[in-house]
């Protein structure tokens, strides 16, 4: 496998090795941290943090685990470790800040929808954006990386070191949570 | 709790393709047979559809160009720590053999060759060899704090 190949290539001190591995995890890794902190300057710095993780532990790393959540849970350790030291209360509380950003591929029209499709479908992001943005972090967490980063329940009780039976129960809640938010927010399924 | 109480904690997680394969079972038998709860996964799965196409926050080329400078940056010091390491290993190893030899070479300078394997140690040998250990002391002392001295100096960097 091409990751695996590149975790041996690093472990020799190969920096083009982790040029590839940083394009392969750029966005899904920036976009997981920046879900948690929710300030992009603290997300850039944690970026590059975990990135400096990667390359003093690489040797340590047992390669027969999974290098995705290895790499997931030094982001997260870093992430709260930063929280906890600048925010204490912010474990538990909403982001002040839910500002999302489009790709390129959010950009490329469809050719089955209309102009108009397009701003309700933006409309119905932002206001699923903000009311996620709005719930405690280990909703926040656990949501982005079932939907976003479309992990397998097994893989985030391994980033976030619990059993596959309290992501479960953390899954239901966030999404139940989120689902009053939009509804006291736009009652009568106005947010769709 | 009821059948039906029990398959409708289930319906969030059934939207959110979070389910073992006998319990997605459970849930779509359940909901063939239950509008109230068919109507109520209707109403997950939009949230979790939307969900799955938020934006993907894009990161900047600068931070990725600053991130491969950094940790360059930081292997190139790897590599010199590992260098030194090395180079320490084989400046020990080289100077434990040069001590290790010089115990023969000082007996047969003394003319004592013929008893190098032999038990008796002479006064003259026992003072060399107590001189070497304590040289070896202090020498591994001032490595263990220099080593130590170092570490802190890079702890505050």
């Amino acid at each position: 496998m091409a990751v695996d190949t590149d975790v041996a290539r690093l472990r020799r001190g190969d920096l083009n090795a982790l040029s590839e591995l940083i394009a392969r995890y750029q966005n899904r890794l920036y976009r997981y941290l920046l879900r948690i902190v929710g300030q992009p300057a603290e997300a850039e710095d944690l970026f590059q943090q975990t990135w400096l993780k990667v390359v003093e532990k690489i040797r340590s790393f047992d390669e027969s685990r999974n290098f995705e959540g290895w790499l997931f849970t030094l982001a997260r350790n870093l992430a709260i470790d930063h929280l906890r030291r600048i925010r204490p209360q912010s474990l538990d509380e909403p982001l002040a800040d839910s500002g999302h950003s489009e790709t390129v591929a959010d950009r490329i029209p469809c050719k089955d929808h209309t102009p108009l499709d397009h701003a309700l479908a933006a409309e119905r992001r932002t206001r699923i954006g903000e009311a996620m943005a709005a719930l405690a972090l280990i909703y926040r967490e656990v949501l982005t990386l079932r939907f976003e980063d479309e992990m397998k329940i097994e893989e985030i009780a391994q980033v976030t070191a619990v059993p596959v039976s309290t992501v479960k129960s953390r899954l239901r809640r966030s999404l139940e949570q989120l689902r009053y938010a939009l509804e006291a927010r736009y009652p009568g399924g106005t947010w769709q | 709790m009821s059948e039906h109480d029990k398959i409708r904690e289930l319906l969030a997680l059934a939207a959110a393709d979070a389910l073992t394969s006998a319990e997605e079972k459970q849930v779509a038998e359940h909901v063939r047979s239950c509008i109230a709860c068919s109507n109520e996964l209707g109403a997950w799965r939009p949230i979790a559809s939307e969900l799955r196409r938020l934006p993907t926050p894009q990161p900047s080329s600068w931070l990725l160009q600053a991130t491969l400078a950094r940790a360059e940056s930081k292997l190139a010091e790897q590599a010199e720590h590992d260098w030194n390491r090395r180079e320490m290993i084989f400046v020990l190893s080289f100077a434990w053999l040069l001590t290790i030899a010089s115990w023969p070479a000082f007996h047969f300078v003394s003319g004592r060759f013929g008893s190098l394997l032999g038990p008796q140690f002479s006064h003259t040998w026992i003072s060399f060899a107590a001189f070497t250990a304590l040289g070896w002391l202090a020498g591994g002392v001032a490595a263990v704090m220099l080593a130590i001295r170092q570490r802190g100096e890079r702890r505050l960097a």
